[in-house]
Parts: C-alpha cells; structure tokens; sequence
C-alpha cells in the first residue's frame, strides 16, 4: 500500500494542503494535481534544469525532488514569476534578446536568473555563466541568453 | 522601435513561451484520454518466441495491452521505402523497438505494469556497424524492399536486392580517371562521422483519439500532412477524416520529421477505442531516431597550379534499423559534399544501410555535416600536402555567382568570397594566429530539398483583423510570426492584426512540411500570394460598388485609398454585402509551375556558410576550447533579425556540439550512452565568448523580398574549422568526430 501523506506548502504566495503519495514527483504534483503546466518535463534525471522551481529561493530541479520535501516551505514556479499583465523585466529581456526560440527550456532558464539575480543582482559574465551551466538550451546557442542576462546585471529592478 | 523593441510585436509566440502559458502536447488534457507506456526490446536483432500480457491486463487500472499480433493486419509503413510495422511483430531490430504498448488509466499504472509484460526473445546474428551490414555473408535485416515512389520527396530508394543498402546514389561528370591520370597530385582521406541525437528539449509526445472512422492526433510533428498521409494508408481512413493538430512544439531538428511514434499511438486507442497519450522520456526519445553516422572516402587531383581536375567521393550512411528518410540523407550527403568549388570531373556515390541500431532519421541539414566534415578537412590535407595555403586553396578553386557546380544543379546565387573575407575581417585586428591561438577556416554550400509546394489562406475581416492559415508549425524558428509579417506587408496592415492559426490540417491547407530551410521562402510566396488574392478581392469590391476606377485604389493601414479618401474595411464591406459582418478569403498557392517554373529547379537557392574558428589547445588535457568563432551566412534578405542570428547562433552552437562532444555510442547494437545523464550537448560554458554571427542580404532570394531560407547552413562548417585549426597548429588530424580531450591528447602523445 503507498503511503500517503498529508502536506502543507506555499505555492507562488498560496498556501496549499494536499494528501500526496510518499514517492510522488514535485513535477507530478504540480502540473498534473495543481495544474500548473508551465513547468516544463524534459530530462527526468535533474541535469537540464526545465523543470527548475524555486524552493525557498533557490533552483532547484522538480523531476527529481519528492513532493513531500516541499512539507512547510515555499515553492514558487513560473507563474508565481509573471506578473498578472505583462512581463517580468526578466521575461521581458528575454524575448527582446531572442532568448528563446522554442520556449521548452524557457521557464527553467526564467526561475534559474530569477535566483541568479536575487542573490547576485550584478552578476560578472562568468558568474552568468557559471551559474547558468546547469540549464540546457537545444536551439539558441545560448548567445541570446547571456546577452539578456547581461542585459539585466546592472538594472536595480530586475529581479 | 529598435530592432530588438520589436520582437515583443512581432513575435506573440515568445510572450506564450516566456510565461510558461504556451501549450505543448504534453501540457494537453483530453477527456476520457489513457496514457501509454511502451515496452521495448532489450535485443538488438531477436525473434519474439512470445509475448504474455495477460497479467499486465489484470492489474486494476489497466486498460488493454497492444502488441504485435494486434496490428499484423495494417501492414508496414514508410515515407520513402515501405519497411516499418507500426511496432515489433515477431521480430526486433534494434534495442528500444516499441514490442508492447500498455494502456493505463495513469502512467504510473502503466509503468509499472509494463514490467509485467512477459517476452521471449530467440537472438539472431545482428549487423550494428556499416562495415558488418556490408559484408557479404552479413545477416538481412529486411529481406524485401518496397519502394515507395515520389511518396514523401520526388523519387524513392534505389535498393541493392538480397542486401543491407536500401539506397544507392551515383553522379559522374566528366571522366575522373583520364583527369587523374594526368594530374600533378591525387589526395585521398578517409573520414566517419558518429550517430548523433537530436537532444530536442521536448521529448516526443502524441495523443491520438480513434472515434468511428475518423482519427484526431495531437503530435510535435514537423510535417502534420506526412503524418495525416501514413495514418491514412495505414487505418484505411479517408485523408479529410484524420486530423493533425500540432500545437507549439519543443524543438525538432529533424527528429520530428517525416513520421515517428504517430502510427504507434494511433493503434493504442484505436485498440481501446479512447484517446490514448503516450509522452516519451527523453531517453525513450534517443531511442526512436538520430543522425546518421557516416563512412566516407574523398579524393581530389590537382594540377600543378593547385586547381581541381577531380574529386570522388564515397559516402557510407549507418540508416539503423528502418530507412525513413534515410535514403535522401544518402543523396544529399553527396550533393552537399561538392561545393562551393569548380570541379570539372566528379564521381559521388552515396550508400544507405541498414544496421541493427536506432532508426536514422532527417536532422538538421540532412547528410551535410556530414559530408562538409569530411570535404572541409580533406581540402587543408590537399592544401598542405600541395605547400599552398589552404585559404588561398579554397579561393583559387571558388565556384562563382552564377556558375554550376553540377549540371543538374540550380547555378550558385551567392558570392562565397564575399562571406570569407566577411569572416575573415571579423577576426580582425589581431587577426594572426598565434602560438597559443590557431585558426581555421571552412565553406559549405548545400542544396536544401524545399519542396514547392504549398497552400496558405489569408483571410480579412470586416474589423481590419487578418487571420492565416498555413501547416507550417511553430517549433521556435519564428515560422508563424514570419508569415504573420509578410501578410502584415502585403496588405499595408499592422503586424498585430494578424493571428497565425495554429497548424491543425483540418484547418489548415496542405503544404509539404517544416524542414529544409523552406518556409520562409515557400511558405511564405504562399502566404504572400494569398494576401494579395485577398487585397484584389477587397479593391475589386471598392471599384464595383463605388464606381471608382480599380488602378487608382490602393490598401492603407485600416482601409482602402481612393485617392482623395480612405474607405475603412468596415465600410467596404458594410455597403457592398448590406450587412456590418464579412471578409474576403484569399488564397495562395505555390507549385513547381508557379513563378513561370523558376521553383522547379533544384535547389530552390543555396544554403551557403562559412566559418572561421579561433581554438586553444590544453595541451596537457587535449581539450580544444573555441574563445572565438564567426559564421557567415547569404541569407538573401532577413526577415527578423533577432530570430535569423539565433538561427544561426543555435545552428552553430548545436555544431561545436558535433565537433567537440557528441557521439550516440554503440556496443554490439547496444546503445552506450543513450541518456541524458551520459550524453552531452553544449552547455552555456561551452560558447565561444566571441561569438559573431554575420548575415549577408543581397535581396537576391526567391522568397518574399529576396528572402532566401536559413537555419542549416551555420551547424556545418563548425567541425572541420575547428579539425583545420587543430591541423594548422600542430600538424594532427582528427579523422573521426568528436574531437574529444583524450584523441586530440593521443594525437599530440603520437606527433611527440
């Protein structure tokens, strides 16, 4: 019999209880039971970064983390990041770059410099890339990536 | 509005993507939908002696168990040769073939009762590498060829009965032996090129919903109307009852081309009679197609001034287990190993062959890295070994603007020794290489097979809206906001008036695929030959029913000019239909005879680039790093400039990946490293920090303002730069791809 769990958690600000089974993906959960679909499946073993979430602020991948270890924190993904018109600054950069062509790796990339810019708001070009290293783009070349992050490291708002 | 200003206006689909709103196959819910788990061979060549699925049946949750014995009756599939059963039947050709297909009311369930899917399998001798499938006692892995004939492209296989070559292609012009029997130097190399996975972020997903005797399938396919055609011939199903719906898709490359899993999802709810969703794991997605790996042979005989008297050239193509488009790889691998050069004599001969590994299937330039790889690198060996230098090499052989360099080949549109020296002073000021510093140089033309032919509705509403319809889908090149301009430019309207429907065949009218650079130029003379359908209609309304003579008309932001006035479209069509509703329906199509017969002629234009790549060698570690690299592309006219560069930057970057990392191993059929975990692509550390990425625009292409396409030319000159520079610094060649660390540091261990 799966154990089944009851858990309390913020997703993007909103307080969430839900009874999950014990080995239950974060991915799963959000997307299939919170339908919440941004958030993108792609590798399932946490090293392209499209699924990432923020957890307590920091990066981290949802194919590989278990829904019941977000039990009392906070989870934001990419529709906690968007504002309810519009776009972020972030998201803004990107599209103005062209960091992006076919947006499967794209909310990743967005919660990934969300985090960058948090704790680094000035980020020097290695840092950029240094810290983007763990999110895989197959279309861009990731030129147009850096350029917008680059473009956002010496704004005061962009995060 | 900057050029980046205005990629917010023009490209809606970036705002869907950037939130996380944009809609992906998986990110689709249809009611009563099953999900799929498949089942596949853990053998590389084996007979199934049998298949129990009746305990996966009877796990609750359950809903059925496809295999085999289920689809004898629909018979094989193909797009060029007709070699494929829609899975496994009694026997599997490679390791990952779809054996089972277990139907579950979740995944979870499916997943695991596919473990309980009980199947035997008897080995048989197997042939996984070009070499073994060639060798004359090796085992067939087809016995029967059927051709499938101007199916999918024009022309089919020329298979070699009783054996492994499901195609062979041959061109000779001149006579390469009298030239080489007379020539100052012959120079033959040989070069392989691995198997190589398309790595697109989206793994394959499809939904398929079978009701009575119509189909409905949600796919990432690159070409809707191919898949609609197969499923129609496989379920016996008229084409206006099968519906491709292809909504935003994660990357292709080629790898969503033609027809992958379709077939296989259609069959799993027609077993059950629901729809049915089976979504890949990327690693299920490295097992259903990759590039082909290749063995080629290339000679070339100069005369004592350097000039090219002859080249041949023999290329092998590893097709894996099912031929797909295999056989048009092979072709085009020689075609795209000739130029941009004059050579009088030739003899090319390309082979396809089957092998008991994953499927080939169309990547990116199909059979074009390939063969540059080995042409580019072969042209400094000839350079070297003749003591000229291997720039003024290439120049001094340079097929120019206008000149053929095959008969039965479109003459070249384009100025190759404009895009060297373009790269060339890119790298300037410090532009000598150094001791740590080398520099190497590489040019390919290549023969895209754009297909003219094509349909696109364009349709203006009463309200000054437009909206257009086209199957091109929308996989991050831009394709639907492209066409969204030049419907934009062709009525004098707002680009924001324009929606671009999503490709959905029901709606959308045919048009050959999204592929081989073809659909800014094909697509988009469709596109633009539907606006203006739409604007005569709309002018010829004005003239009729107010009287006014039709060639003092003219369309304006909103409405019709009269000269003296503007006539908004609401008031056209209010007065003239009595009503406030209406539009005018335009319609455009392209075929081989449009434009006076000047799209028949192969190519359509030439997919032209050329690279220049700065490496630093740890001579410790062999690693190669590139701190710089340009690419130069005749794109004709660029439509979007930030979408082409990142066209041609992700092109680029997906090359180094070729060049420096990646290859889809095999041991004895099995695949080595078919995971994410242990197979990489580039990552943003890995981009050469100089980066220049140089479009040229003569205005001088077939499409819509001497728009040329573009997108495939910038993956091929990356490797054999790169392999030249190495050459250039220190006298190694790399033969074989990657060029990884520990065979650039065995080759620098050998030279010492």
């Amino acid at each position: 019999m799966t154990q089944v769990l009851a858990i309390s958690f913020s997703l993007n600000g909103k307080t969430i209880a839900v009874d999950v089974p014990a080995h239950m993906l974060l991915i799963d959960l959000i997307r299939d039971r919170l339908d919440l679909k941004g958030t993108k499946r792609s590798c399932d073993m946490e090293v392209c970064g499209a699924c990432t979430v923020l957890l307590d602020g920091e990066p981290i991948s949802s194919c590989t983390t278990l829904a019941v270890d977000v039990d009392r924190l906070d989870v934001t993904t990419i529709e906690g990041v968007t504002p309810p018109d519009g776009l972020s600054p972030i998201q803004q950069a990107f599209v103005l770059h062209g960091g992006l062509q076919c947006g499967f790796c794209t909310p990743g990339f967005i919660m990934a410099v969300t985090a960058l810019l948090k704790t680094t708001p000035h980020p020097t070009d290695a840092e950029i890339r240094h810290y983007l290293d763990g999110n895989l783009c197959r279309c861009t070349g990731y030129t147009k990536i850096f350029e917008a992050v680059k473009s956002l490291a010496g704004r005061q708002d962009a995060a | 509005m900057s050029v980046t200003d205005s990629m917010s206006a023009v490209r809606p689909d970036l705002i869907e993507k950037v939130t996380g709103r944009a809609e992906y196959v998986t990110d689709l819910v249809i009611p009563g939908m099953l999900h799929g788990f498949v089942v596949r061979s853990p053998a590389t060549h084996a007979r199934i002696s049998s298949i129990d699925a009746s305990v996966a049946r009877s796990v609750p949750g359950v809903v059925d168990v496809l295999i085999g014995a289920d689809v004898v009756s629909f018979g094989c599939w193909g797009v060029v040769l007709k070699d494929r059963p829609i899975m496994a039947i009694d026997r599997v050709r490679y390791v990952g073939e779809p054996v089972a297909v277990v139907i579950a009311e979740t995944i979870e369930i499916a997943e695991v009762a596919a473990e309980l899917v009980d199947i035997a399998y008897d080995e048989l001798p197997h042939a996984t590498t070009i070499r073994e499938a060639m060798m004359a006692d090796a085992p067939l892995i087809h016995e029967h060829h059927e051709n499938l004939e101007d199916f999918y492209f024009k022309g089919g296989a020329r298979p070699t009965p009783s054996s492994n070559i499901f195609h062979t292609y041959r061109n000779d012009v001149g006579d390469v032996d009298a030239a080489e029997a007379v020539a100052a130097y012959v120079h033959e190399d040989h070069f392989t090129f691995p198997a190589i996975s398309h790595f697109a972020m989206e793994p394959h997903a499809v939904i398929a919903d079978f009701q009575g005797d119509s189909l409905t399938v949600w796919a990432g396919a690159q070409t809707p109307t191919a898949v609609q055609k197969v499923l129609s011939r496989l379920f016996g199903l008229a084409l206006a009852k099968v519906r491709v719906i292809v909504p935003f898709v994660g990357g292709g490359f080629g790898g969503k081309a033609s027809v992958k899993i379709e077939p296989l999802v259609a069959a799993a709810s027609w077993k059950v009679r629901r729809p049915v969703r089976v979504a890949q794991s990327m690693a299920e997605s490295m097992l259903t197609c990759r590039r082909l790996g290749a063995d080629i042979t290339i000679r070339t005989a100069v005369d004592a001034n350097g000039r090219i008297l002859a080249k041949s050239a023999r290329l092998l193509l590893d097709g894996g287990a099912y031929s797909d488009t295999g056989s048009a790889v092979a072709t085009k691998s020689a075609n795209r190993i000739m130029g941009p050069y004059v050579v009088p004599n030739m003899r090319l001969e390309a082979c396809a062959v089957y092998t008991n590994t994953i499927p080939g299937a169309a990547f990116r330039s199909i059979g074009g890295p390939q063969a540059v790889w080995a042409k580019e690198s072969h042209m400094d060996n000839v350079a070297a070994a003749i003591g000229m230098d291997p720039t003024e090499f290439r120049m001094l052989n340079l097929a120019s603007r206008g000149e053929r360099i095959r008969p039965d080949l479109r003459a070249l549109d384009m100025d190759m020794s404009e895009l060297i020296g373009r790269v060339t002073r890119s790298f300037a000021p410090d532009a000598q290489p150094s001791n740590r510093k080398a520099h190497g140089l590489a040019l390919a033309a290549t023969d895209p097979a754009n297909t003219p032919i094509s349909n696109a509705i364009v349709r203006l509403k009463i309200d000054g809206s437009i909206l257009v319809s086209v199957s091109s889908i929308e996989v991050g090149q831009g394709a639907h906001a492209t066409m969204a301009q030049i419907a934009a430019q062709t009525l004098k309207q707002k680009v924001s008036a324009v929606t671009v429907l999503r490709s959905d065949t029901a709606v959308a009218p045919y048009d050959w695929g999204t592929g081989a650079s073809r659909s800014t130029v094909v697509v988009g003379l469709s596109v633009e030959s539907a606006a203006l359908d739409a604007a005569d209609q709309i002018l010829d309304m004005v003239a009729e029913v107010w009287e006014l003579p039709r060639d003092g008309l003219s369309l304006v932001e909103g409405g019709v000019s009269t000269g003296p006035d503007v006539l908004t479209f609401h008031q056209i069509f209010h007065r003239s239909l009595g009503v406030d509703s209406g539009e005018v329906v335009g319609r455009g199509a392209i075929t081989p005879r449009s434009k006076k017969g000047s799209l028949a002629e192969s190519p359509l234009f030439w997919e032209t680039s050329a690279a220049l790549a700065e490496i630093v060698v740890d001579e410790e570690t062999g690693e190669i790093r590139v701190p710089r690299y340009a690419s130069a592309a005749d794109v004709g006219r660029v439509i979007n400039r930030v979408a082409a560069e990142g066209q041609d930057e992700g092109a680029a970057v997906m090359g180094l990946g070729h060049a420096l990392h990646e290859a889809l191993e095999f041991e004895d059929g099995q695949p080595v490293n078919a995971t994410p975990i242990d197979y990489s692509i580039p990552r943003i550390t890995d981009v050469p920090p100089s980066f220049d990425t140089i479009l040229v625009e003569n205005g001088d292409g077939p499409g819509p303002g001497g728009a040329k396409g573009m997108g495939e030319g910038a993956i091929l000159p990356v490797a054999p730069a790169i392999a030249n520079a190495l050459f250039a610094a220190y006298g190694i060649r790399i033969t074989d791809l990657p060029m990884t660390p520990e065979k650039v540091w065995r080759a620098l261990q050998k030279r010492n």
